[in-house]
């Protein structure tokens, strides 16, 4: 074979290069980073293109600073920027004190029922937002919250005593939404703190104070700092929350005054995009201090070396008012919207009441069951999030495989390009993807398939992240030997790399297909007649106000799923990372 | 059987420099016989072997597998790494823990392309395998419950069950306690004997490289530096870099007085006094050279020999009792050397003593090919 091969030595010509220069690898990096550049840029480049252009009723017109001169030049903006940043600093630092905190009993110490705080987590993260804020106004809204009615009747009080329809409601209602995000991030940097780091500053002659300020502090310093600017981000770019609880006493933010712009009539495309440009660059400051971040607590982890074994810190006569505190916590933060949803389920047109035991009914949930709109949403939602996980970790795998495994030069060009989607919010996202194709020649406007993109898009660095961070466990020689035993391409792939990739695979699968179902934002922009899916249908049900019943079994209706789908993902994580 | 022709292999790094893992390396290794690459980390040991395996793909040169060149930068041959029919133990083991023992093994004929393996014949080919490095019974076992020394001999047996032509080993031994380290050796040994199969060998250790070896070649910074059988390659270095890499040694720098005579020998001037010494190549009179001496060659007397040939006086600065030997530090016209003695000879803190350098351990080093290559600009290690 081989000198066959000699004896036919062609001469070069340019195609023959080319076609040697495109190996395998090469060729699907190709294919990768074209559909990759296709799903970040197109949609960023539209933003700039309508924040520069004449809004006309055909649509873009000419070039302009007009939507930059009148967005800018408002006098509310001041007041938008400051109202924003209020909500986000806030919003993250409560989120971090709630996360960090639950993080730290459950991994530092051994207070009881540490493992059900764990999985109580787990289950506040499958709760949608645009849930939550609604379980919120329910329960402490100074109409309708039972909450409320409850304190006034108990303690006789002529006023509500809350008002969730506030800066500090929404507040606190975002960050019992963003705790468990808080709790992951928070979780591994208390798990990996050497407790020997702090003995030895005890040996040394520290007291209790000087070895928190002077070792524990500096330690997770890293990890507090990224999970702050994480929950900044994220808080500045949620949308629910500022609609639902926002709107009703008129405080706005960046992504609902984005929203109402271009719902307006005529829609305003341009002063929303140059409204989204600030928007963006905030996120993608944010992100990139996070990923800086993020490095100095890897750099920290790394610290702790051989031998470490986790040694909880015994609360001794503490441990049950510790976790009594715990509980409380959970009480506040997920019980009381989670029974508020549940018991408003049981309800047909009424406010639940103490006195109304008798109006308990399954109607709601006959209702629900039987409601066109709703049977035709979850279908979408199903359709939308299974094939865009799909996609996703498939285009992850092979992306995250080629970055990790492949010396083609320039690959981890495609590592950052998959992972710049995370620091464009939802709102952008949305917008920019509806702006894109109503541009673009290609028709797939008021179909699933452009909320196909959007999903794919959003989802994209997840993808990235879950399949490298697979890859990374899995020893390069586990493949390499299996190439020298004389397995091919295919068979490496099928015997070696996915049977010890399909958890990873399947917890990303779980984790994008939740995100999907859970999706209401982008939709909110790109969803048609025919192409509503469960996050819009439930916010329109809450603005039409009908019937709170209705919506609260809707709500539930959805949370059960995503809490079983969430536990199985655990399941799987922790087998992952048992093995490893 | 394997013929590696100036290799040449060089990567190129993120922010674009340009780095000589491997810099014009060739060998060959006979039939049956065991070749050790012997070099520090990013020596380029393990890209030249990386390249026999075809994990990485040379710049240039041939590598020449049983008569068949498996790659030729000048024909633009490279077959794949799944097409050369080699065995390979890597450092990790590399043992997949989706798969049991058998199935470990069992791979390599499952994934075979030339021919299809009957269920018996797997059956019967892992059987011995596994025996041959002793895990019969094992077959059943989740890999994952093997120790670390079963789990190394699984990865040679996954390596030897379609009995390769060529047995490639990555620092197979490295990740092993001292002790079980050392009972591999002999393992590894005896196996290689038995078999007759032709091994190609990377290690950093000195001792797994004398132990193990028919042959040794030295690498630094991309270069073969020395080759030959593990007694000269220790006893005769050619350079300061193999002489200070394998054990420790003594220099003494000093300048050729008588050149070389017919019996190899010849007297260099040192700080101390002549030396008598044979060298490693030809060197001329007046040429600065370094006199090599392994601490254990060297001898301690309190009274002066009969012939003072290379014979100093110097004082004990500092003793080690390491049980079988005595280590000390003998001051020399102000300089230390050191000195591995026998228990027998027990000299206190401040004894003097009368240091002899036999001539036959004495080696001259005229130049330092090592030191040479390292200073290359381009030749820094990967």
């Amino acid at each position: 074979m081989a000198t066959a091969e000699t004896a036919l030595q062609p001469r070069k010509n340019a195609l023959l290069k080319f076609s040697e220069w495109l190996t395998l690898s090469r060729f699907i990096l190709l294919c990768c980073a074209i559909i990759c550049a296709w799903l970040v840029f197109v949609p960023l480049a539209s933003l700039i293109f309508v924040s520069f252009a004449e809004d006309t009723p055909a649509g873009p017109g000419g070039f302009t600073f007009e939507n930059f001169v009148n967005a800018y030049t408002k006098p509310y903006l001041a007041d938008l920027f400051l109202t924003s940043l209020e909500f986000a600093v806030f919003s993250a630092v409560i989120t971090l004190l709630l996360g960090a905190g639950i993080a730290w009993v459950v991994e530092r110490t051994d207070a009881p029922g540490r493992s059900v705080f764990h999985a109580l987590t787990l289950i506040a993260f499958a709760v949608p937002g645009l849930l939550i804020a609604m379980a919120w106004a329910l329960t402490l809204s100074p109409n309708i919250g039972w909450g409320n009615r409850a304190l006034q009747a108990v303690f006789g009080l002529e006023e509500p005593p809350f008002n969730i329809y506030s800066m500090g409601g929404m507040i606190w209602t975002l960050s019992s939404h963003y705790f468990p995000l808080a709790y992951l991030l928070m979780g591994p940097a208390f798990r990996v703190l050497d407790i020997r780091m702090e003995e030895a500053a005890i040996v040394s002659g520290a007291r209790n104070w000087q070895v928190a300020r002077r070792v524990t502090m500096p330690l997770l310093r890293p990890a507090i700092l990224s999970t702050l600017l994480l929950i900044f981000v994220r808080a500045i770019e949620a949308f629910e929350v500022p609609l639902l609880l926002g709107l009703p006493s008129k405080i706005y933010v960046f992504t609902t005054e984005i929203r109402f712009a271009i719902a307006e009539a005529p829609p305003q495309f341009g002063y929303s995009s140059s409204l989204g440009l600030t928007l963006l660059v905030i996120c993608i400051l944010g992100v990139w201090a996070y990923r800086r971040a993020t490095r100095d607590a890897e750099a920290y982890a790394t610290v702790t070396g051989k031998g470490y074994m986790p040694t909880p810190i015994k609360l001794g006569p503490w441990r049950w008012p510790v976790t009594i505190l715990t509980s409380i916590i959970f009480i506040l933060s997920l019980g009381l919207p989670l029974f508020a949803l549940l018991w408003q389920s049981l309800y047909y047109k009424t406010i639940p009441n103490v006195d109304l035991l008798a109006d308990f009914t399954w109607r709601n949930y006959g209702y629900i069951f039987t409601y066109p709109v709703f049977l035709n949403a979850l279908k979408n939602s199903a359709i939308l999030g299974a094939s865009s996980a799909t996609l996703v970790v498939a285009l992850g795998f092979v992306m995250a495989w080629i970055v990790q495994r492949t010396n083609v030069r320039h690959a981890w060009t495609l590592d950052a390009m998959a992972f710049i989607p995370i620091a464009i919010p939802s709102v952008i996202i949305g917008a920019s993807i509806l702006f894109a194709y109503l541009i673009l020649p290609i028709p797939i406007y008021n179909t699933l398939w452009i909320l196909l993109i959007a999903y794919v898009t959003m989802y994209l660095p997840y993808g990235m992240r879950f399949a490298s961070g697979g890859i990374i466990q899995i020893h390069r020689e586990l493949e390499e030997v299996a190439e020298v035993a004389g397995a091919t391409l295919i068979q490496t792939f099928r015997r070696v790399l996915l049977p010890l990739m399909s958890p990873a695979l399947i917890a990303a699968w779980l984790y994008i297909f939740v995100m999907g179902v859970r999706e209401l934002t982008a939709s909110l922009f790109l969803a048609g007649p025919h192409t509503q899916v469960l996050g819009t249908i439930s916010l329109t049900m809450w603005e039409e106000g009908g019937s709170y019943g209705t919506v609260a079994a809707l709500s539930i209706v959805q949370i059960v799923p995503l809490v079983m789908i969430v536990a199985v993902m655990r399941l799987i994580e922790t087998k992952i990372s048992r093995r490893g | 059987m394997l013929t590696i022709e100036s290799l040449k292999k060089t990567f190129i790094t993120r922010d674009g420099a340009k780095v000589a893992a491997v810099g014009g390396v060739s060998l060959e290794v006979d039939q049956g016989r065991l070749l050790t690459l012997l070099g520090p980390s990013g020596c380029g040991k393990t890209t030249t072997l990386r390249s026999v395996a075809g994990l990485e793909k040379p710049d240039s040169g041939r590598i020449v597998i049983d008569g068949e060149a498996v790659f030729d930068s000048t024909n633009g041959i490279n077959v794949p790494a799944n097409r050369r029919g080699i065995g390979m133990v890597f450092q990790s083991y590399a043992i997949w823990p989706h798969m049991t023992v058998f199935e470990n093994v069992a791979f390599p004929l499952r994934v075979a392309q030339d021919r299809r393996y009957s269920r018996a014949e797997i059956e019967r080919a892992v059987a011995r395998a596994l025996d041959m490095v002793r895990l019969s019974g094992y077959q059943s076992r989740s890999s994952t419950q093997l120790s670390g020394g079963q789990q190394q001999r699984l990865a040679l047996a996954r390596g030897l069950v379609r009995e390769p032509k060529l047995l490639l080993l990555d620092e197979p031994l490295s990740n092993l306690d001292a002790k079980l380290r050392e009972q591999m050796r002999f393992e590894l040994k005896r196996l290689q004997l038995e078999l007759g199969i032709t091994t190609l060998y990377v290690t950093h250790d000195q001792a797994e490289a004398l132990a193990l070896s028919d042959e040794i070649a030295v690498m630094n910074a991309g270069h073969v530096i020395q080759r030959g059988t593990p007694y000269d390659i220790y006893h005769r270095p050619n350079s300061e870099f193999v002489a200070g890499f394998l054990g420790s040694t003594n220099f003494l720098p000093g300048k050729v007085e008588s050149a070389m005579g017919a019996d190899g020998t010849g007297v260099v001037g040192t700080p101390h006094g002549p030396v008598k010494c044979s060298f490693a190549r030809s060197a001329a009179a007046r040429q600065q050279v370094m006199i090599v001496i392994r601490p254990e060659d060297v001898q301690l007397a309190a009274e002066a020999p009969v012939d003072t040939t290379n014979t100093f006086q110097g004082r004990i600065a500092n003793r080690v009792f390491l049980g079988e030997v005595i280590d000390y530090l003998v001051e020399v016209g102000g300089e230390e050397l050191r000195v591995r003695a026998r228990p027998e000879w027990d000299f206190n803190i401040g004894t003097p003593v009368h240091i002899i350098l036999p001539p036959a351990k004495c080696v001259g080093i005229s130049d330092d090919r090592g030191a040479a290559v390292a200073r290359q600009p381009e030749a820094v290690g990967a």
